[in-house]
C-alpha cells in the first residue's frame, strides 16, 4: 500500500508540474482567451530587434496581439508540417525566397489576395499563386579591397571563377542559405553544366577554405587574406555603423560592387511571409502582412537593418542610395527554391566546403 | 523465479516505464536503418561522407583525449594535494561549463580575429603586421581547443567528486605502503577512477558529436552537418534519419566499450562514513606550479572569454531593456530547474533498478536511455512534436469536454519542451547518479533490507544520504546544460517564450556577437551562481 502511495505521489507531482507548465504559458498570452480572435501567431526565422519594434507598433495601432515563436526556418517549417491542421501558426516569415518556396511546396501556405498587398508589393516579389509576399530585399554583392582592386577589373559573378582571381576570392561555406540561393540563381540563368563549372572555378580561386560569416569575409580582405568577397549588402551597412571602431575601419577600406550589371543583374534575395493554410486568424495575418509592407514599416526595415524596401513608394536610406542604383536579376524567386537541392548537391560534388 | 518476483515492485514498474518513455522517440531513428537508400544517400556516400566521418572522428578522439588529460590531472591535484588557491579552484574549475561552446567559439574568434584586441594592439601599438593565419581559430584544431576548454569540466567534476569522496583508506594504504605519488596515481587512482573518467569522457564525446553551432560557424563539415544538410537542404528526412541512425550505432559502440572497460571490478565503500582524504601539502615551487596550472586552464576556459564578453557588454549596454532580461532569466531558470529536478528523480529510479536487476542483458537496458543524448537536438524536437500532436489528438475530446476552444494543449505548452529536455539530457544526470550507485555498492542496501526495511524506506534512509554528492553534481550538470541548450529550446518553446540562450543565439547567428554578449554573460552568471550555491550545500553536508 505504502509503495502504491509513494508511486502515486510521484505521478501526482508530475501532473501538477505539467499543469503549472501549461498554465504558465497561458499567462504569458494576453488574456488566455484564444477565441477572442484578437491575436496573430507568427512563426518567424528573422530575429532582428527591428522586427520586434514593428510588431509592438502593430499591436498599438490595431489592438491585435502578436504571439511569436522564433527559430530556424527549416525547423519551423518542419514543426508546422508536424502540427498539421491543428497548428496554431497563422503566418510564416523567413529570410530567404528558397525557404518560402519550400513552404509553398510542402503545402503549408494558402493563397491570399488583397488590393493593399498588390499595391505595396511588386508582382515579381510575390509568389505567382499569391502564397507568399516579399517584405525586404538584400543584394549579394562583390566587396573589394580599395587598395588592391580597381572596380574596372570587376564585372560578373562568373568572372570571379577565372584564373586571374586565383587565391584572391573569399566566400563563406556552402552550408549557408544565401550562397545556396545565389548558386541556385546561376543554375537557373546559365544551366547546370555551366553553373557547376563556375562553382569548381570558384573553389580553385578560394583564398582560404570557407569559414565564418559574411562579416568575416570582409575582415579577411582587410587582413590581406584575399582581395574580393561575396557578401550581403546589409552586413556592410551594419559594419559601417558598428559599435566597434575597428569594424568601421574595416568597412571603410572596402568598396561595394554590384555585379552582372551588363548581363543578368545582381542576385537579390527577399525576406517574406505567407499565411499558413490552417490559420485560425487569417484576417489578422493578412492585416499584419499589409502593415509590414506599408511605407512606414518599410522605412523602418530599411533604416534599422540596411535592407532594401520592396515597396516601390519608399526610397532606400541615404546610405543605401550612396552605393548606387543597380539592375536586379530577372528570375522568378521560386527558382531559388526549385534549384536549392541541386545547388547543394553540386556544391558537394565540386568540394565547396 | 522467486528472486525475480521479489524484484517486482513499484520501483521496477517505475523504472521500466521511464526507460520506455525515454527510448520510444529513439525507435523512429532505429527504424531508419532499414529504409532502402536513395540517390541522396548514394550521393553523400560518393562525395562527402568519408570526409565528414573523418572530421567527426578526429574531433571526438582529440577532444576526448585532451579533456581526459586536463580533467583527470586537475581532479587528482584537487583531491590529493593542498596548494595555494585550492579551495577556490575546487569549484571554480567547473565554471567553463557555464559558457555554451558556440558562444565560446564566437568569443575566441572575436578576440583573435583581425579587428579583435590582439591583432589590433599588435598592429596599432607595435606596428606589426603578422600573418592573420597565425590567429585563425576557425579550423579543426581551433574547434578541438574550444570543445576541450568548455567541456573538460565533465571529466573533472565527476572524477573529482569520486576521488574526494572515495573511501580514503585505499589511497592512504598505498601511501602507507610507501608508494610514491606517481605509482599511487597509476596503480591505484587511475584504476579506481576509471569508471568516472569514462563516464565524463563519454559525455564529452556525445556533446561534441551533437554540436552544430561551433562547426557550422567555423566551417567544419561533420556528421551532424550531413544530417542537417540532407534533412533541411535536400528535404530528405529518410537519408537524414539514416545518418542519425549510423551515428547512434557509433554511440552504442562507445557505450559498449565503456561497459567493457568498466569490467567486472567494483569498488565500494567499506563503511558509511565517507571520510575525505588527508591532503598532502605541496610546498614551494610545486605548490605554485599546481596553482599556476589550475589558473591557466581556468583563464582559458573562463576568465579570458568572460572578460571579452564584459567588454562587449559595456559597448552595447542599454540596447535591451532590463525588465525584458528579467523575464528571460525567469524562463531560463524555470525550465532548467524543472527539468534538472525531474531528471534527477528519474535517474535515481532507473539507477536503483539497474543496481537490483540480475542478468547481463537487463543490466544494459537502462543504458538505452542514454541514447537520447546521441541524437541531434533538432531530430529529437521533431520526434517530440509528432508524439505530442498525436497525444493531443487522443485527448481532444477531453479538451472539448472541459470547454477548451483548442485541440492543441500539451503541444503548445512547456510540457513539450520539458519532455524533450528529459530525453536529451537524461544521460547527463544518469551518468552522475550511476557513478554514485556504483560507489556505494549494495552492501548497505542489503543490510537494510535484511533488517526489514522496504525498498522505498531503504532508498530514502540509506541510499540517498550516501549519494548526496552524485545527486547534486548530476543536478548541476543538467541545470547548466539546459540553460545553454539551443536547438530544442528554439523550436519547441511556447509562444513568446524567450530564454537567455535563445536570445544569445539569435544575435550570434546574425553575426551580432556584441549584442549576444549580455545574454551570454547572464547564462554564465546564473550557472556560476548555481555552482557556488550547490558547492556550499555540498560542503556543509560533508562536514
Amino acid at each position: 500500500m505504502k509503495k502504491l502511495l509513494s508511486f502515486l505521489l510521484v505521478l501526482g507531482t508530475l501532473l501538477v508540474l505539467a499543469a503549472c507548465g501549461s498554465s504558465n504559458t497561458e499567462e504569458s498570452e494576453t488574456s488566455g482567451d484564444e477565441a477572442s480572435g484578437n491575436e496573430v501567431n507568427l512563426y518567424t526565422a528573422r530575429h532582428y530587434d527591428v522586427d520586434d519594434e514593428l510588431y509592438k507598433k502593430f499591436e498599438e495601432e490595431t489592438g491585435i496581439k502578436v504571439n511569436l515563436i522564433k527559430g530556424e526556418a527549416d525547423e519551423l517549417l518542419e514543426r508546422i508540417k508536424r502540427e498539421g491542421d491543428a497548428t496554431q501558426a497563422d503566418l510564416f516569415l523567413t529570410a530567404d525566397a528558397g525557404r518560402l518556396h519550400r513552404a509553398k511546396e510542402d503545402g503549408i501556405l494558402q493563397s491570399v489576395s488583397s488590393d493593399v498587398l498588390d499595391e505595396q508589393v511588386p508582382a515579381n516579389f510575390q509568389d505567382e499563386d499569391q502564397m507568399w509576399y516579399g517584405l525586404t530585399k538584400r543584394a549579394r554583392v562583390i566587396m573589394y579591397d580599395k587598395e588592391k582592386v580597381d572596380p574596372s577589373e570587376l564585372s560578373t559573378y562568373e568572372a570571379l571563377a577565372e584564373d586571374e582571381w586565383a587565391g584572391r576570392v573569399l566566400i563563406r561555406s556552402s552550408e549557408n542559405i544565401y550562397n545556396q540561393s545565389l548558386f541556385a540563381s546561376l543554375i537557373e540563368l546559365n544551366g547546370e553544366e555551366e553553373a557547376k563549372e563556375w562553382a569548381a572555378g570558384m573553389v580553385d580561386n578560394f583564398a582560404r577554405d570557407p569559414e565564418g560569416g559574411d562579416r568575416d569575409q570582409a575582415k579577411a580582405i582587410a587582413a590581406g587574406v584575399g582581395d574580393v568577397a561575396i557578401m550581403n549588402t546589409y552586413y556592410y551597412g551594419q559594419m559601417l555603423n558598428s559599435e566597434d571602431p575597428e569594424e568601421v575601419k574595416v568597412a571603410e577600406s572596402l568598396g561595394v560592387f554590384f555585379p552582372n550589371q551588363d548581363t543578368t543583374g545582381t542576385h537579390v534575395n527577399v525576406s517574406g511571409a505567407g499565411v499558413v493554410k490552417s490559420s485560425k486568424n487569417q484576417e489578422n495575418a493578412i492585416q499584419l502582412l499589409e502593415f509590414l509592407s506599408a511605407p512606414e514599416a518599410q522605412e523602418t526595415f530599411a533604416s534599422a537593418n540596411y535592407e532594401y524596401p520592396v515597396n516601390e513608394s519608399v526610397e532606400p536610406t541615404e546610405l543605401l542610395q550612396s552605393w548606387g542604383d543597380f539592375k536586379e536579376q530577372d528570375i522568378s524567386m521560386s527558382a531559388l527554391g526549385e534549384n536549392n537541392a541541386k545547388a547543394i548537391l553540386l556544391f558537394n560534388e565540386v568540394g565547396w566546403k | 523465479m522467486q528472486r525475480r518476483l521479489a524484484n517486482f515492485n513499484i520501483w521496477t514498474v517505475g523504472a521500466v516505464i521511464i526507460i520506455l518513455m525515454l527510448f520510444l522517440p529513439n525507435l523512429t531513428i532505429v527504424t531508419g536503418l532499414f529504409t532502402p537508400s536513395n540517390d541522396n544517400w548514394e550521393h553523400m556516400k560518393e562525395f562527402v561522407l568519408q570526409q565528414f566521418v573523418i572530421n567527426s572522428l578526429i574531433l571526438t578522439l582529440a577532444t576526448a583525449t585532451a579533456t581526459i588529460l586536463i580533467g583527470l590531472s586537475l581532479a587528482w591535484l584537487i583531491a590529493q594535494y593542498d596548494f595555494p588557491f585550492r579551495r577556490f579552484l575546487k569549484w571554480a574549475l567547473i565554471l567553463p561549463l557555464s559558457i555554451p561552446p558556440f558562444i565560446g567559439a564566437y568569443t575566441y574568434h572575436g578576440i583573435l580575429n583581425f579587428t579583435g584586441p590582439i591583432q589590433t594592439t599588435l598592429r596599432e601599438g607595435f606596428g606589426m603586421n603578422l600573418d592573420p593565419a597565425y590567429f585563425d581559430i576557425m579550423n579543426l584544431p581551433g574547434a578541438i581547443f574550444i570543445y576541450t576548454m568548455f567541456l573538460y569540466p565533465y571529466v573533472y567534476t565527476i572524477t573529482q567528486v569520486y576521488l574526494s569522496e572515495q573511501s580514503a583508506s585505499l589511497i592512504e594504504s598505498t601511501r602507507l605502503l610507501g608508494k610514491g605519488p606517481w605509482r599511487t596515481f597509476f596503480q591505484v587512482v587511475l584504476p579506481i577512477s576509471r569508471i568516472s573518467i569514462i563516464a565524463g569522457a563519454s559525455l564529452v564525446v556525445l556533446e561534441v558529436l551533437n554540436d552544430y553551432g561551433v562547426v557550422k560557424y567555423y566551417g567544419i563539415q561533420t556528421f551532424t552537418t550531413a544530417i542537417f544538410q540532407s534533412w533541411f537542404g535536400l528535404g530528405d528526412l529518410d537519408t537524414s534519419i539514416k545518418l542519425a541512425a549510423s551515428l547512434m550505432g557509433f554511440v552504442i559502440i562507445i557505450l559498449l566499450i565503456e561497459k567493457l572497460l568498466r569490467g567486472r571490478r567494483q569498488y565500494s565503500y567499506f563503511s558509511t562514513k565517507v571520510r575525505p582524504l588527508q591532503l598532502i601539502s605541496l610546498s614551494g615551487w610545486k605548490g605554485f606550479a599546481a596553482a599556476g596550472y589550475g589558473i591557466l586552464i581556468l583563464s582559458l576556459g573562463f576568465f579570458i572569454p568572460v572578460i571579452q564578453l564584459v567588454d562587449w557588454t559595456i559597448l552595447t549596454f542599454g540596447t535591451i531593456p532590463m525588465e525584458e532580461f528579467m523575464r528571460y532569466v525567469q524562463n531560463s531558470v524555470l525550465v532548467a530547474g524543472l527539468s534538472a529536478t525531474l531528471i534527477v528523480i528519474f535517474a535515481l529510479i532507473v539507477g536503483n533498478f539497474a543496481r537490483m536487476v540480475q542478468g547481463k542483458y537487463t543490466k544494459l537496458l537502462p543504458k538505452l536511455t542514454v541514447l537520447g543524448y546521441s541524437i541531434p537536438g533538432a531530430v529529437i524536437a521533431v520526434a517530440v512534436v509528432t508524439a505530442f500532436v498525436a497525444l493531443d489528438g487522443y485527448l481532444a475530446p477531453l479538451y472539448l469536454a472541459i470547454g477548451l476552444e483548442t485541440t492543441l494543449v500539451l503541444s503548445v505548452s512547456i510540457v513539450l519542451l520539458l519532455s524533450a529536455y528529459i530525453i536529451r539530457f537524461f544521460a547527463i544526470g544518469y551518468n552522475s547518479i550511476e557513478t554514485g550507485y556504483d560507489k556505494i555498492g549494495t552492501n548497505f542496501r542489503d543490510a537494510s533490507r535484511l533488517l526489514g526495511a522496504g525498498p522505498t524506506k531503504t532508498f530514502f534512509k540509506v541510499d540517498v544520504p550516501m549519494m548526496k554528492g552524485a545527486i547534486i553534481s548530476g543536478f548541476i550538470l543538467v541545470f547548466i546544460d539546459v540553460l545553454k541548450e539551443i536547438p530544442l529550446t528554439l523550436i519547441l518553446r511556447p509562444f513568446n517564450f524567450d530564454t537567455l540562450s535563445t536570445k544569445a543565439f539569435q544575435y550570434a547567428s546574425d553575426e551580432k556577437i556584441m549584442e549576444a554578449s549580455q545574454a551570454s554573460l547572464l547564462i554564465v552568471g546564473i550557472s556560476a551562481l548555481a555552482i557556488v550555491i550547490f558547492y556550499k550545500i555540498l560542503e556543509k553536508e560533508m562536514d
